[in-house]
């Protein structure tokens, strides 16, 4: 390798090293001087607050990514996991504790079956977690026959709900701390940005998370080297499944009801979010803070677009070219893709 | 005026004897052909469309009715398939049934499967979806209606004159509909100012639609009117109005209801003035009747329309309603129509 090569390969390794971060202060830049209102400590907190719940997520099949694996059931989980949630209080009459133990154990236990399936019984992580997902979509409206969950609402049976959100539940959804601005920064920003730190954190300087990393980069070697490989991978997918249930939690609180969906479009836009993070800082694999930069610029792009009155297929338009540039950041740029 | 009462009451007495002796038989014998005998008539349902509350209460609709009727129901779910949809008339004329209800799809896949169901001399009726046959009834909830009743409202609570948010996604049937009506009242009111209009049908709609709105809202935070002609996009708009403190700035008008629409709108300063909806069991009620009519021998009309009904926050407050049993027992009008109501029909409301 010539001296030469180096010199010409160092602004490349810089395009790939911070071209999109430079992109996303670029954007943030055109919207400020092209939208009115763009710029402001609300406006951020907007931002936050609407890539919060697909956030979280993200940051949960980031988790799968690492291992090698995919998780398509997370956007179920999160709708499932809001069901219950709607279940356990409107139905059932139990208080906010009860429904998010509820919830949290829905993700868990959806996590410990993908990961089994998996594992154990050998089915490939795809087909895995999309059976799980039509079983999800399917089971959250077996309880109520197909009808969304709200207090007062009548159930099969032909009895009237009579159990309520509880205070404390709703405030997941609508509390705001006061940070400089009173009434600033809502539960679920602070729920994000906590889970990124600790999953960040996680996967980058515990030994748990960067054995991870050794499975999903070479599972026979990591395997040969005596680490539990099945365990490290079912712990992946009980990660993504309470992630997931956390962000129907989020969901849950802020709709103030329980709404039949499938929740496909959390889980695309969760895993655009993640993939588009694979291109931050050139990392070319999965990781947390990318997936965070990611989920924000998604919500950059989308609140920018909406408050220039751009129609909501001009907006799914520009997330997929957004997708597409990351990608080719990733693989063609970093010269990782070509093994 | 003593012999008049006697006579009055002895012949109400005999009458209610009468009624009473020959009730089961009366009734029978008052019904046409072929719904003289119980049971000897078979229905399908054939669904494009069936999650969501909107569809299990037009299907809840259609059973009561068909059960009021002594109808025999087959119901074929084709769960947004348009091909399945088009081969499920076919296999409903494989069970014999004499008349099929199509609710919703496609004109282009429907079309050819509802003329084979009438050349085989089923008698058809379309909810929702034109099948541009005229032998078959079309079922409609006014969506222009329904648009005009909570525009109406909205000029009636804020004046002519106000900056709008209209939310709205192009291509969808009964919201092009309403959509029509919204651009003739901009045109007829010049004060009305749409300074934003956005729209998405991303899941969970209500969320989605928040975020966007939070936007909007944010870029112009001077709208005094939300109009969101369906209530999905209300509930999205009425979160993020809750959440920008804009509550008692904004009034929002939609379409649609649903229980938990209801106890949005009755929360203490509920940004959510009015919502103008069609009762989709009713809609269910009046898809069998036209049916049934057809079968025996009459003729419902090529449009039947069921009439929209409109419902405001002070509505819900005063008379106390709190979800969609109360609303149909407190406000009749909603809870029925009178529409393809034949003499010899029981209705399936009727306690």
């Amino acid at each position: 390798m010539s001296s030469g090569w180096v010199r010409m390969a160092a602004p490349r390794d810089h395009a790939i090293r911070y071209g999109f971060i430079v992109l996303l202060f670029g954007l943030i830049g055109y919207f400020a001087i092209a939208a009115d209102g763009f710029v402001s400590p609300q406006s951020a907190v907007f931002i936050f607050q609407s890539v919060a719940i697909t956030g979280v997520l993200a940051l949960g099949v980031t988790a799968t990514l690492v291992v090698g694996g995919f998780d398509l059931s997370i956007g179920s989980v999160a709708t499932s996991a809001m069901m219950a949630a709607a279940y356990v209080m409107v139905v059932l009459e139990q208080n906010a504790v009860v429904a998010v133990v509820a919830c949290l154990l829905i993700g868990a236990v959806v996590g410990l079956i993908n990961g089994w399936l998996i594992v154990y019984m050998r089915v490939p992580d795809l087909l895995a977690t999309l059976g799980m997902m039509f079983l999800l979509v399917g089971l959250q409206r077996i309880p109520t026959e197909g009808r969304s969950i709200a207090t007062g609402m009548t159930m099969p049976d032909g009895s009237v709900a009579n159990g309520t959100f509880g205070a404390a539940f709703l405030a997941l959804g609508r509390h705001r701390f006061d940070f400089f601005v009173p009434n600033l920064i809502p539960v679920s920003v602070v729920v994000l940005l906590v889970l990124a730190v600790l999953i960040w954190f996680f996967l980058e300087y515990t030994r748990f998370g960067r054995m991870m990393y050794a499975v999903g980069s070479n599972e026979r070697a990591a395997e040969l080297a005596g680490a539990p490989v099945k365990a490290y991978k079912i712990w992946a997918y009980v990660i993504s499944g309470v992630f997931a249930s956390i962000g129907g939690i989020l969901l849950a609180a802020r709709l103030g009801r329980g709404d039949i969906a499938s929740g496909n479009n959390l889980l695309l836009d969760a895993v655009a979010a993640a993939l588009i993070g694979y291109a931050v800082l050139g990392a070319a694999k999965p990781n947390a803070f990318g997936t965070a930069v990611g989920a924000v610029f998604v919500g950059v792009l989308l609140q920018g677009l909406t408050m220039m009155n751009a129609p909501y297929y001009t907006q799914d338009f520009i997330k997929g070219v957004v997708l597409v540039v990351a990608l080719v950041f990733t693989f063609a740029l970093s010269g990782r893709g070509q093994r | 005026m003593k012999i008049t009462r006697r006579l009055l009451g002895k012949a109400a007495l005999g009458l209610a004897g009468a009624a009473l002796l020959m009730q089961v038989p009366a009734m029978a014998q008052d019904k046409p052909a072929p719904f003289d005998k119980p049971g000897a008539v078979k229905i399908a349902l054939v669904r494009y469309l069936s999650t969501g509350d909107f569809f299990q209460a037009y299907l809840s609709g259609v059973e009561a009715q068909a059960k009021a009727l002594g109808v025999d129901l087959r119901v074929l779910d084709s769960r947004q398939d348009a091909a399945l949809q088009a081969d499920m008339v076919d296999q409903a004329i494989a069970l014999g049934v004499q008349g099929i209800i199509i609710q919703h799809g496609l004109t282009e896949s429907m079309k050819e499967a509802a003329q084979r169901a009438v050349d085989a001399g089923i008698k058809v009726v379309a909810f929702d979806v034109n099948v541009e046959n005229p032998k078959i009834p079309q079922i409609e909830q006014s969506d222009r209606d329904l648009a005009r009743l909570a525009l109406e409202q909205a000029v009636k609570d804020n004046g002519e004159s106000w900056k709008a948010g209209y939310v709205y996604v192009a291509g969808i049937a009964p919201l092009d509909r309403r959509n029509e009506t919204w651009v003739d009242f901009k045109k007829k009111y010049a004060g009305i100012n749409e300074a934003a209009m956005f729209g998405t049908l991303d899941n969970p709609i209500a969320n989605s639609v928040a975020n966007q709105a939070r936007s909007v809202l944010s870029a112009n935070p001077d709208i005094k009117v939300m109009f969101a002609p369906y209530d999905e996009f209300a509930k999205g708009v009425k979160i993020a109005v809750d959440e920008a403190g804009f509550n008692k700035d904004i009034k929002i008008y939609s379409a649609d209801i649903s229980t938990s629409d209801i106890a949005a709108m009755r929360e203490p300063d509920s940004a959510w003035a009015a919502t103008a909806a069609t009762n989709p069991a009713v809609v269910g009620q009046v898809s069998v009747r036209a049916l049934a009519q057809l079968l025996a021998g009459e003729d419902p009309g090529h449009n039947v329309i069921v009439p929209p009904t409109l419902i405001t926050q002070k509505d819900l407050i005063d008379k106390d309603i709190k979800n969609m049993e109360d609303l149909s027992a407190k406000l009749p009008q909603f809870a029925h129509a009178d529409v393809a109501m034949r003499a010899w029909m029981p209705n399936p409301n009727a306690k």
